[in-house]
């Protein structure tokens, strides 16, 4: 179907051509340099050399990188189960005829609009000050101290990103579910199909390709944790909590290791890539199937 | 689907991507170059949050005479990490204000300062806070990369009126001061307020423990690799755990700003910090009693060192274009009007010659300081990777939840060395 020599309005290319120049130069260029850098050894300013691949074979015997790592997937596969287990059944809900559907909406979007920082900072102070009096009064003894100064750090910090990432990915469901055409409800019911059938023969199915787009990217998202560590526990207490988008930051400029954290920015982002593409691979697959 | 796969695709690597390239960007070198009559703006970038104010007032004074100058103070949250990511960037402030640690090391030894040996009020500095620069740069000498200005002294500070009601007197060693936290429990009084939330909170008692415990030569034989943590520091994390016990409960969740205020409103006796907290004690409640004594880490009190160091000093950026203009600037820093104004805001000690801190606040050490019964932060010896603080803040959480003492010392310092020489490759 292609046509060869159709004149394309220039415009098109003006819409085009400018944000692309702006992108590679402010994204794709620093990018490429980054990976160039990770094959040296850098600190980040004064005199460096080419070392080939050593840094990138160091990080496998760098005990603080492979916790990191353990610690960053660890906290990934809870969150990206909780926030689409959460944000489904919220999108469900706020897609039947409920009252005050639009007033609830927007209460449940609120988090997203809020800075990931500033939501960090108001949590740390509500786990430091409010909620410890409350832990003592119900006499949970958990609760009675605060939560980021203990081994329990990380479900602090698990909570507080599951609240505000429900935010997003509920929106993307809710506009899946409306793509549903109601008729197809209205068939099922003639034909007695109610609560979990439905769900799994027609909702399911149908919102599928929505689904894909949220594991993908909640998936990338929770693998690039930083702004609630940094503001709640800075990745404490001790390295407990220390993702690895926080050890790059922390290392990289605080510890002069910028090549060598580079390097390991690289190697997260091939396994972000990674696991995107088998994502999409195998759920399209199902995507498929269910259609 | 496949246009909607290679946008899913598309907008996934690009999301990807976007943090990673943070990392490096473009120069943003400002400021004018000319005579001195031209107008010149200079930044000068503070490592303290606590002195911005004092700054911006007295560059305000230098502004005053000097009109054609002006200054303006950056003093950013974990600035020493900002200065690094500006010194990747060759975005060097002109006056650097921070202290004599590893990232001035780094800075030292990346080239980028001046030397400002040969000013005139280099020789007005007080020799012991002179050798604590130079020890801290490398391959220099004696030339002076970062003039020492003011000092800090860390020990412990305590609540004068609850001492008197106590009728407690001053400890002086290790015995006397275990004692003083058991009769203190016992009278239902928390003895010690400690902020181990933030990890580097946990550093003053190692910084003032160590030098009164640690053999002499400690510091160059670790650096050679002759001698490691686990043989020599023993005593100083038992003696760390043995404190552990007196301080408020959910030390490990207290926060620095919130125990300052704690401390401040009298609900502890002492914590384990250093000057530059007074003045925050002061914000919350103006006529705090507030005193400092050297920890007594040892039973011998001829080894109970106040641990003081360089807590500011001053550099000048070398690529710097109103260089001329940044080392008046120092220059006028180093007065002694201006430098006793400044050591009068922060209760701080003055490296200059002939200044000397009257603020009863931090009599306890002054005597201390001035016959040099001091140790400089034995932190400012170790590598710049070595993340002292995260271990404490680990060997501090293992004990508040109930990890067995012997193996969590033996487990902390294991840690010390494995990291520290981690970093110690290079």
């Amino acid at each position: 179907m292609k046509k060869k020599n159709r004149r394309v309005a220039s415009a098109f290319y003006f819409m085009v051509i400018p944000m692309a120049l702006l992108f590679f130069t402010l994204h794709t260029l620093p990018f490429l340099q980054g990976v160039f850098y990770s094959f040296t050894n850098w600190k980040g300013y004064g005199k460096w050399a080419v070392v080939g691949l050593r840094n990138y074979i160091h990080i496998f015997s760098d005990p603080d990188i492979v916790q990191a790592y353990g610690f960053t997937f660890y906290f990934a596969l809870f969150a990206t189960i909780l926030v689409n287990l959460f944000s489904l059944l919220l999108a469900m809900g706020l897609n039947a005829r409920i009252k005050l559907k639009s007033t609830l909406r927007a209460i449940f979007f609120l988090p997203y609009i809020l800075g990931n920082l500033i939501v960090g900072f108001v949590f740390k102070f509500i786990f430091a000050n409010l909620l410890p009096p409350i832990g003592k009064a119900l006499g949970i003894a958990s609760l009675s101290v605060n939560i980021l100064g203990t081994d329990n750090a990380w479900l602090g910090v698990l909570f507080v990103t599951v609240w505000q990432s429900i935010a997003f990915n509920m929106l993307i469901y809710l506009s899946g579910l409306q793509t549903i055409d109601h008729d197809l409800y209205e068939a099922a019911d003639l034909d007695g199909a109610t609560g979990w059938s439905r769900f799994k023969n027609i909702t399911f199915p149908l919102i599928a390709p929505f689904f894909t787009i949220n594991m993908v990217l909640c998936v990338k998202n929770f693998l690039m944790t930083f702004d609630q560590v940094m503001a709640m526990t800075g990745g404490g207490p001790g390295t407990a909590t220390t993702t690895v988008s926080v050890l790059i930051y922390k290392r990289g400029f605080h510890g002069a290791q910028f090549a060598y954290q580079s390097a390991d920015a690289v190697l997260l982002f091939l396994i972000i890539v990674a696991i995107s593409l088998f994502q999409l691979f195998v759920l399209e697959k199902r995507e498929a199937k269910l259609a | 689907m496949k246009f909607k796969q290679a946008m899913v695709l598309t907008m996934a690597a690009a999301m990807i991507a976007v943090p990673l390239s943070g990392c490096s960007g473009e120069n943003s070198a400002s400021g004018s170059t000319g005579d001195s009559t031209a107008p010149v703006s200079l930044e000068l970038f503070s490592t303290k949050s606590e002195n911005s104010e004092i700054l911006k007032s007295l560059a305000a004074d230098f502004h005053t005479k000097n009109p054609s100058v002006t200054i303006t103070v950056t003093s950013p949250q974990d600035a020493g990490t900002v200065l690094k990511t500006r010194l990747t960037k060759n975005d060097l402030p002109d006056v650097l204000s921070m202290g004599g640690d590893a990232t001035f090391t780094e800075l030292q030894s990346a080239g980028v300062l001046e030397d400002l040996s040969k000013e005139s009020y280099a020789s007005n500095i007080q020799d012991s806070y002179k050798e604590m620069v130079y020890d801290v740069q490398k391959d220099a000498g004696k030339a002076l990369y970062g003039v020492p200005y003011a000092t800090n002294a860390s020990g412990v500070l305590y609540n004068e009126e609850i001492f008197k009601q106590e009728g407690a007197e001053v400890p002086t060693t290790w015995d006397d001061f275990m004692a003083l936290c058991k009769k203190l429990k016992n009278d239902g009084i928390t003895p010690f307020e400690l902020t181990f939330n933030d990890s580097w909170c946990t550093l003053p008692p190692w910084n003032s423990m160590a030098p009164d415990l640690q053999p002499e030569n400690f510091t160059d034989d670790r650096l050679a690799g002759k001698t490691t943590f686990a043989a020599t520091h023993q005593e100083v994390a038992k003696k760390y755990l043995a404190l552990l016990p007196f301080a408020q409960e959910d030390y490990m969740g207290t926060t620095y700003a919130d125990g300052n205020k704690a401390f401040a409103e009298g609900n502890a006796a002492m914590m384990i910090n250093g000057n530059w907290a007074i003045s925050e004690f002061k914000k919350v409640n103006p006529d705090f009693n507030v005193n400092l004594f050297a920890f007594p880490a040892s039973n011998d009190s001829s080894k109970n060192y106040v641990t003081s160091g360089v807590d500011v000093l001053f550099a000048v950026s070398a690529e710097s274009p109103n260089k001329e203009a940044a080392k008046q600037f120092v220059s006028f820093m180093m007065e002694k009007e201006t430098a006793e104004k400044y050591i009068t805001d922060q209760f701080a000690f003055s490296a200059v010659e002939g200044v000397e801190q009257e603020d009863e606040t931090v009599a306890g050490v002054k005597k201390d300081i001035a016959n040099g019964k001091v140790a400089n932060f034995p932190d400012h010896y170790y590598p710049s990777g070595f993340d002292l603080a995260a271990l404490a803040q680990e060997f501090a959480k293992n004990a508040a939840e109930g990890k067995d003492a012997e193996q969590n010392i033996t487990d902390f310092l294991k840690q010390c060395d494995e990291k520290y020489d981690a970093v110690n490759v290079s």
